[in-house]
Parts: C-alpha cells; structure tokens; sequence
C-alpha cells in the first residue's frame, strides 16, 4: 500500500505534464485531488464531448449565491488532467479538501500576528513556488519551474524535490491558519479513509504546498479533534464556462496564472522554441494593421534563441519571446504588445459546458430562451440590432429588458442614430459573475419573467420617495410586466399623495403618460392608470403657479425643461380636460407678475404654439417684457425663455419671426444699443448653422415684415385636390 | 602621452576590467569577438568576478535591455539605440563595441551632411587622375574597414542622416558586402562585423528610417532613469570619474548636491513636483541625466578655480540656468515660476534659490 503525494502548482502546464507522466508511472487504484467534495457529483461530466475547458466548478450557498467560489480548470491544469486521467482509466477519483459546507458556514477569525512576519508567510503560501524562483533569482516562477523542473527525466523524482523544498519552507514559517489546519486535516483524513478501504496505490494531487502535512499522518485522534463541531451550511454546486481573462482571478485555490494563453500554448506545443509562437504574434499583428514579415519572424526567433543563450536558459521562455518581439516587431515600442498580451498571452478562449449541465431551473429557463432566441450565451462582446416591429426581436427585447431589472446586465443599451422608437440596438456579453447574479436572484421565480415581476414588485414595495419609483416605471414598461406593472403603479400613487414636492410630480408624469397613451398597457388595467395620470395632473397643476415664484434663474431653467415635458406629455394624451387644465395654469403663470421670467416667457410661447395668444397679445407681451424700465437681466430671462430651442421657429415661422422683427425695428438706437448684451445672450445658444439661416433671413429685410397673404383660390380647383388630400391625411 | 589626452577611449579607460572579464571568461566566444556575449553584459552592467575583481556598471538601467542589445549583435541583424537625447545611447554603443572589438573608434558621425563616400569609401584623387581606379586610390570608411577586419561599426545620430545616405546601409547589412563596381570587386565582411547605430526620438521627423533599412535593426529603446537612485548613482559616477580625469581635488561629499540638481531636472521634466502636489510647466530643452552630469561638472570645475574647492548652490545655478534656459523668454517664465512655487517653499533650499534669483 502506497501514498504518492503529487504537489502541483495549480494551472501550471509543467506540473501538469509531470503529473500525468508520473501517473502513468505510479498506476493507482484511486486518485485524490483538492478539491470541494461537494463538487465530486459533477465530476463524471469532466469527460462528456461537449466540455471544453476553460471552464469553473461553482460551489454556492443557495440561500446566499453570493458566497461562491469557483475552480477554474483549463486544458492545463494538473487537477483537471488528473480527473480526465481517472476517469478514463475507471478509477475512482474523489475530492479530499474541506467541504465547502463548513468552509461558507464558518467566520473566519483573522490571524492578527505581527504584520511584518505574517506578510511574508502570506507571500510564501499564496505562492511558495515564487517565493523559491525569488531566492533562485528568477521574477517568474514559471520560467523557473520549467527550467528547472522540465528536464528531470524521472517525474517521481521532481515531485520529492518538491515535498523536500516545501518541507524546508513550512519549517521555518511558523503555521498560525487555523483554516488551513482544518483543510489540512480533512485532507489526511480522506487519505486514512481511502487506505481503509484497501485502495493499494493511492495518488494525492494537491497545492505544493500541502505536500508536507501530508507526508506523515498524525493520529487520528488530534485530527477528530480539530474536525469536531464545525458549523455547516447548504452548498450545491455546478460546471459554468470560463474564460481566459479570468485564469488570473484569484478564487478556489487562491492562485491564479497571469499568462494563461502562454501556457496553453506551451502546453499544446511543448517543443515549440518560438517559431509557432512567433508566428501567431506575426498572425495577430498583421490582422491589426501592422505590417510582418517572414523576415521579422525569422529574426525574431534568432534573437530569442541568442537571449536564451545569453541568459544560460535551454530554451526562449515568454520573456524572451516578448523582447524579442519588441526589438523586432515592434522597433523598440512597447505599447504595440498590448494587443499581443490581450489576444495571445492571454488570449481569448472560452470555455464550453454540455447541455443539461444541473442548473438551478431559473439559469435553465435563461439558457432556452437565449435559444428560442438563437443568442449565445458567451463572454464576447456582440452587438445585437433589434426591429421592435417584428414579434421575435421585440421578445428579444422584452427578455433583455427584463434581465436589466434583474440586475444582469448581460445587455447594456446603445443609442440607436436615426429616427423612430421601434429601433433597438444592445451589446451583449456576458461574464462568468453574471451567472452568480442569476443564481442571486434564483428564489425569486423559476422563469426569467416570473423572477423579474416578483423582483420588481418588491423593489416597488421599498420605494419611499416618488423619484425612486419613476425609473422603475420606465425600465418596466419595455420589460413587458404587466402585474408587476400594476403594482408599481399602485405604490406609485400611494407615493404621489404624500408628495409636495412638484418638480418629482412632474418627472413622473411624462412616463406615466406614456403608459397611458400607448399600447404597451394592452393587459395593464388602463383605468387605473389613467386615474394616477389624472390625480398627477391636477396635483400638478395646483402646485405649479406656486412653484414658479421666488426661484433663482439656474431653478427656472429647470423648472421649465419639466414644464416643457408636462406640455409635450399633455399634446401627447389629447384628453380635452387636462389639456384645458393645462392651458388654464399656463395662462396663470403667463399673467402672474411674480412668476420667474424666464418660465412667463416660456409660458407665452407655448399659448402661442397653442394658437390661445394672437399675434398682437404676443407683441404686446413681447414689448411689455422687453421694454426698458424692466430689470435688464429679467428681460434677458423672458427673451430667453420665450426663444429658448426655438431658432427652428424664428426661421420658419412667419408670425414670431415678425413679432421679434418688429419688435426690434421699433426701437431708437440707443435703447437697441442698451438691448443688444441681452439678444446676444439669447442668440449665443443657438448652433452656427441657424444663426446663419436667421442672419440669412434678416439681411432679406422687408420680407420679415408681415405682409398678410392674400392667394387666390380658385374653389373649384381646390375642391378637386380634396379628396386625395383626405384619403393622404387619413381623415376619413 | 596617454597622461595628456582629454578623454580616454572606452577600450583604454577600462582596459584592466575587459582584461580581467578576459580572463575569467568560460562561455563561448562568437567568432572575431573579444568576450562573449555574457562577459559583455557583465562589462556594461557591472559586477564581482569569480576572482574578487569588481567591474564597474557602465548602464545603470534595465539589465533585460543590455541583454537584448548584446543579443541582437549576435545575430545577424544590427541594432537601434533609440531614445532621448542624452539617455547613454552612444555611452553604451562605444562600451559594447569596445568590449567586443576592442575598438570603439570605427564611428560615422550622422549630420545632414553626410555623403555616401563617407559610409562607403571615397577616392584619393591625386591617386586616381594619376594611376586610374586602383583599389589603392580608395578611401577606406569606417565601415569598409570594420567589415574587412569584422569589428562593430558605430554610426551615431542615424536619422540625421539623409535617406539616400542611410538606404545605402541596406545592403551591407543584409547581404554583408560593399560592392565597388569601379573595380568590379566586392568587400566581404568578415565574422564579427556590425553596426550600432543610435538615433533620437526627438528628431524622428529628420529623416525617418525608410521600412526597409528599419527591417534590418533590432531597435532597443533606452528610457529616462526610473527612479530619482539610479539617476543620482549615474551623474555620482559620471562626475567622480570627471574629477579625476581633470584632477579636480574636491573634498566635501557632493552627493548631496548632486540629489537636489537631479531633483530639479526631474521635477521639471515631468511636470510635477517631486511630491506631486504643485504642477509645473516643462520647458523646452530634455534635461537629460548627460544635462545633469554636465552641471555638476561646471560646477565642480567653478568651485575649484573659483572658489574655496567646496562646491556651493552659487556654483552650481550658472549651469543649472543654462542647462534650463535655452529659449531665453519661454523657459525662463518657466523657471521662474518653478523657483517661486518650488525652490522657494523648500526646506534647506534658499541657497539655490537665492544664488538663482542672482543670476535670473
């Protein structure tokens, strides 16, 4: 009976190769690796065809999916090639760490030792395979793992070197992790159960560093002990891909590699001495627009080879390829290696993991809508353009949406140019943590849509301001709820009542409106809608004259940007009632001597638009407001308000542009001259191109004089275009 | 005589250390080189023999970079110093050649001028009107001459150079020969010949390398100092060995001094304070760590014939101002400024401000 005890360093492909040969050598009867025990039920799907690593063991706590952790396993890593190794030659293969149950159950007490010491044994244990490249003069550990552990022909032997080196290591730091005991003694003790049962040749693949707790079993009796009452916790698990980037998070082991497009590199081509290396970083160069040629590949590895030699290595490790690179590729400038680190020193390989993986029924639900809907649930980024028009991308849509209000952002929203509301373009991608966000939001329903409307209901329900629940609002109306829909409603106007606050009425009523007017709602009961619309409104309208009294100037812009949406909002309903209401407080506010000037000039534009104010009431509040004996500033303010946005309407509207015209032609020179800092404020917030078009219309003088237009219509002609003209315009 | 010459040769300088390395040396030698490539990046970097014998650094830097320098003479392509003005470009060509031909005199000097009879070969004409085209009326180059003997040609500030000049390198670096069609003959390099050549990011607009002569270098970018050490330990070692050359007998330890000009150079060459809390404006020169050694030698040369021999901020500011100053309205709105919000305000410092304000 025998225990081979195989320290690895995690991920590295050396370790990896060295494992598999002295697998090979020793031929157990079971195989032992660190791991999560909990894991081991998922283990028999490491070798179905369709797993492709890189790929995570996710271990979670489903009362609280944010405790997680993730093992990471890509196609070098010494764990994974250890499992595919028993698997495949039908031996069992089990998971000795300490299970995760008691790992997420317990609070860990930091170890409050003086810092200096415990820095140093934080350093070495994190990696104890740097700390010893360090002392041997090497800043890569790998590099110096692979030169010195590559060429020793006898893997057995390499695996005792490192048993020895550790050893020495753990002797002069001092163990103070209680934690690490724990595991420890987990370890030996599903070694001792594994001799129990009459396993011959036992292989035990773990961190470096454990290889020397390993070596001699205490009794079992010290080891019960410190097992004895360790709390415990639910834990499931399950197989979710990974990616390259992400080799270099730190989770599970603790350890991650930096390089591990490198690696699988190395590891796919073992004797590669750069030329295949060389000629991939040639490959990615030329698809980024930089000229290689075979010459600089040639040259590169020729200068590789030479600091190899230099530096007394058997052969150009990544460091020397990338110098290499750099004076040959790249003339000296290191700031071309970025796309070569993004694209192949990490590179960009995801994993893959074979349908009907056990999923939580809410990452099932996801992964067949994403399906249906022919997406891809990959970590690369992808634009999706979607016609809101067409039955199938608007569920897109709705699926995306509802996702956002989950807080899985697998889709964040781009502005689409060009005209109409039915476009819709997204970039997908997705991240590995995105899959714990879903298994977060796991209990609250088992489909996408259930999950987001009892999520959103309880979102609603803890809203305590009415500015809080209007996003809501508009982020539900795409999301396509209409229960939850209700709901928010509901709080909403809970929340309205108790508001004073005008400004927050105001912001919610331009969506609240848009629920109303459009068919979005079909399902939603449209009554009580608009019964929050109309209470909104009519609570707005009390509070507004109020509101536009004694504010500063910078409030009154404000004020009437939410003016101008309540306006836009009320065209929008065509509900004669409100629209009534609404012209009736604009009047208010227009007469009322103490409203801000800024929004009175807003105000008189808008009944204007209205057709409630002719021309003359318009020139006479034009001149009133302009006249001299008022405030400059606040003149200023009117002549803002009322031309605020509106050059499109100076240019083409003949009635304005005549009153201003008018207006400016009736002053003398000196009360021009006096006028004139106030009409370049005004005008210095139009862009270029209309300040040309209104220059362009002035210098045409008189035509900016009204001149009443008198056509003659001819009746009979005219009665013959009528019946096109209303078949046009849909009026019959 | 050698007691009389101004600036010794790399080669004469340092002829015991590149003895000693000689002697210690075990790696393979490349054919027609002095040392081997290892010796030679202990020559350049510094560092205790097996023997006890300790070799001075002459780069204080990146070792990584010496080793691709040395790295790329080994191989068939040439090698590119880059970098800014007085970053050891040409330092470190003179000692790599020195160390591997024990001859750091084969160099071009680029200016605009330079014509291809100087890279190639000329013609003695006397010689030629008398006997005709024989091969004794050329005019060896230096680099007609490194190739027949196989020792590294320098070519110094290549891009100053003019591209019809530079292109005629081309194919003497990738087929290593220089043909000589009045003659119909041909120079063949021989076993250890290549070119160091050095440029400045500076000038790159001068005469830009055309892609094809690019493709036959390996380019090493020589950068500023990284930290205000290492940059103090290269003007220290620069200015001993002025001092000694020029047997200026200074006692006081000048380390102190020599801090607070590298302090100054570098707060003014990035910008910002040294603790980065006032930001300055750059002038117009690049105050490179050559600018810096070049002060504290006015310096040190004031204080001696000038003064007590104790080197004071009074000797120092003329050379300072003048390292700084070179657009005489810009750069001195600068430096002001920099004396009033920094120099000003610094503990230990008024003596440099007030010898500065003197002068300004």
């Amino acid at each position: 009976m025998s225990v081979h005890l195989l320290g690895v360093r995690h991920h590295g492909p050396g370790s990896s190769r060295h494992v598999l040969n002295a697998l090979a050598e020793i031929q157990p009867d079971i195989v032992l690796i660190e791991g999560p025990p909990e894991g081991e039920a998922m283990l028999s799907w490491a070798t179905h065809a369709d797993m492709q690593p890189p790929v995570a063991l996710l271990a979670y706590v489903p009362d609280n999916p944010q405790q997680a952790v993730f093992y990471p396993f890509t196609v070098h890593s010494p764990e994974w090639n250890s499992i595919l190794y028993a698997l495949r030659n039908q031996i069992p293969v089990r998971f000795i760490d300490m299970p995760l149950a008691h790992g997420f159950a317990m609070e860990w007490q930091e170890t409050s030792l003086n810092s200096k010491k415990s820095e140093l044994t934080e350093h070495v244990r994190k990696n104890p395979i740097s700390y010893l490249a360090e002392i041997a003069g090497f800043d890569d550990p790998e590099e110096w793992w692979e030169h010195r552990f590559e060429i020793v022909q006898q893997p057995y032997e390499v695996f005792e070197a490192i048993a020895e080196s550790m050893t020495a290591l753990r002797q002069t730091l001092p163990a103070d992790d209680r934690r690490e005991e724990i595991r420890e003694a987990f370890m030996r003790k599903s070694i001792r159960i594994a001799q129990k049962e009459g396993f011959e040749r036992i292989a035990v693949i773990c961190g470096a560093w454990h290889v020397p707790a390993l070596a001699h079993l205490p009794k079992q009796r010290e080891d019960d002990a410190l097992l004895k009452n360790l709390p415990k916790t639910k834990v499931e698990s399950t197989w979710i891909p990974w990616t390259n980037d992400r080799m270099a998070f730190e989770s599970g082991y603790g350890a991650g590699v930096e390089s591990p497009g490198w690696y699988m590199h190395h590891w796919k081509h073992p004797d590669d001495h750069g030329t295949l290396w060389l000629s991939h970083t040639a490959h990615v160069f030329r698809e980024n627009h930089v000229d290689i040629s075979s010459a600089h590949i040639i040259e590169a590895v020729r200068l590789a080879g030479a600091l190899a030699g230099l530096r007394n290595l058997s052969r150009p490790g990544l460091k020397e390829l990338n110098e290499a690179t750099v004076a040959v590729m790249c003339m000296g400038e290191p700031v071309l290696m970025k796309v070569i680190y993004r694209e192949l020193i990490v590179g960009k390989a995801f994993g893959q993991i074979p349908e009907g993986t056990p999923q939580v029924p809410l990452q099932r639900d996801l992964e067949m809508l994403a399906k249906r809907f022919r997406i891809k649930v990959v970590p690369e980024q992808k634009t999706l353009k979607l016609d809101l028009r067409e039955e199938n991308d608007l569920q897109k849509s709705i699926l995306l949406h509802r996702l956002q209000l989950l807080d899985i952002n697998w889709g964040t929203m781009e502005t689409v140019s060009g005209k109409g509301t039915f476009k819709e373009e997204w970039t997908l991608r997705w991240y590995p943590e995105l899959t714990i966000k879903l298994l977060e939001k796991a209990p609250w329903g088992n489909t996408i849509e259930e999950a987001a409307t009892k999520y959103l209901k309880s979102t609603a329900g803890k809203c305590a301001r009415l500015d809080e629940i209007t996003p809501l609002v508009q982020n539900a109306i795409p999301a396509d709820l209409p229960v939850a829909l209700g709901a928010v409603m509901q709080k909403m106007d809970e929340l309205a009542a108790t508001t004073s606050d005008i400004s927050m009425l105001m912001d919610a009523f331009a969506p609240l409106a848009q629920v109303s007017r459009y068919g979005n709602v079909r399902k939603t009961d449209r009554e009580s809608i608009d019964l929050i619309v109309t209470t909104i409104f009519y609570r707005i309208i009390a509070g507004l004259p109020a509101g536009c009294t004694g504010i500063d100037d910078e409030q009154a812009a404000v004020m009437t940007d939410k003016i101008k949406d309540v306006n836009q909002a009320i065209l929008m309903l065509e509900k004669q009632d409100l629209t009534e209401g609404w012209t009736t407080t604009l009047e208010t506010i227009f007469h009322s001597d103490r409203s801000a000037p800024f929004i009175q000039g807003y105000c008189c534009k808008a009944l204007y638009d209205n057709r409630l104010l002719d021309m003359d009431s318009t020139f006479n509040a034009f001149s009133k407001a302009l006249s001299l004996n008022n405030e400059p500033s606040a003149s200023a303010n009117w002549l803002e308000g009322f031309l605020n946005d509106a050059a499109t309407v100076l240019i083409l509207d003949d009635v304005i542009w005549g009153v201003v015209n008018d207006w400016l032609l009736s002053l003398n020179d000196e009360t021009f001259l006096q006028v004139v800092p106030l009409l370049r404020r005004t005008f210095a917030n139009f862009s270029n191109v209309e300040k040309r078009k209104i220059a362009g219309r002035a210098k045409q003088g008189q035509s900016g004089k009204l001149i009443p237009q008198i056509i003659d219509i001819d009746p009979q002609r005219a009665a013959q275009v009528f019946p096109i003209l209303e078949l046009l315009m849909a009026i019959k | 005589m050698s007691q009389n010459i101004l600036r010794q040769t790399a080669e004469a300088q340092f002829a015991q250390e590149i003895e000693e390395i000689k002697k210690q040396d075990k790696h393979a030698r490349p054919e027609n080189w002095l040392l081997s490539p290892h010796a030679v990046v202990t020559y350049l970097m510094g560092g205790k023999l097996a023997n006890g014998f300790h070799v001075s650094p002459k780069y204080i830097g990146n070792r990584r970079l010496m080793e691709i320098a040395v790295a790329t003479l080994t191989t068939d392509r040439a090698l590119l110093l880059y970098g800014l003005p007085g970053t050891a470009k040409s330092w470190v060509s003179e000692h790599i050649s020195a160390a591997i031909s024990e001859d750091s005199g084969l160099v071009i000097q680029g200016t605009a001028g330079t014509s291809e009879e100087s890279v190639r070969y000329g013609w003695n004409y006397a010689q030629l009107l008398s006997a005709g085209p024989v091969p004794e009326a050329i005019v060896e180059t230096p680099v007609m001459r490194g190739m027949k003997e196989g020792k590294i040609v320098r070519v110094e500030e290549l891009t100053r150079i003019g591209s019809d000049v530079q292109d005629s390198l081309i194919t003497i670096l990738s087929e290593k020969m220089l043909p000589i069609p009045e003659l119909n003959t041909k120079v063949m390099a021989v076993r250890g010949f290549n070119i160091i050549a050095t440029a400045n990011n500076r000038d790159k607009g001068v005469n830009d390398l055309s892609s094809a002569l690019k493709r036959r270098f390996n380019t090493v970018i020589l950068p500023v100092p990284e930290t205000v050490e290492e940059e103090v330990e290269i003007v220290q070692q620069r200015v001993a060995s002025f001092s000694k050359s020029i047997d200026l007998a200074i006692e006081k330890p000048i380390l102190e001094e020599i801090s607070r000009v590298v302090t100054v150079f570098r707060e003014l060459r990035s910008g910002v304070s040294a603790d980065g809390k006032t930001k300055l404006k750059s002038p117009s020169g690049t105050l490179s760590t050559a600018e810096a050694i070049s002060v504290m030698n006015s310096g040190l040369s004031l204080a001696y014939h000038f003064g007590d021999a104790s080197l004071k901020a009074d000797d120092l500011a003329s050379g300072l101002i003048g390292a700084i100053i070179k657009d005489p309205i810009q750069d001195k709105i600068v430096f002001q400024e920099y004396m009033e919000t920094v120099l000003k305000q610094r503990d230990g410092w008024k003596d440099i401000y007030r010898a500065c304000r003197e002068i300004i």
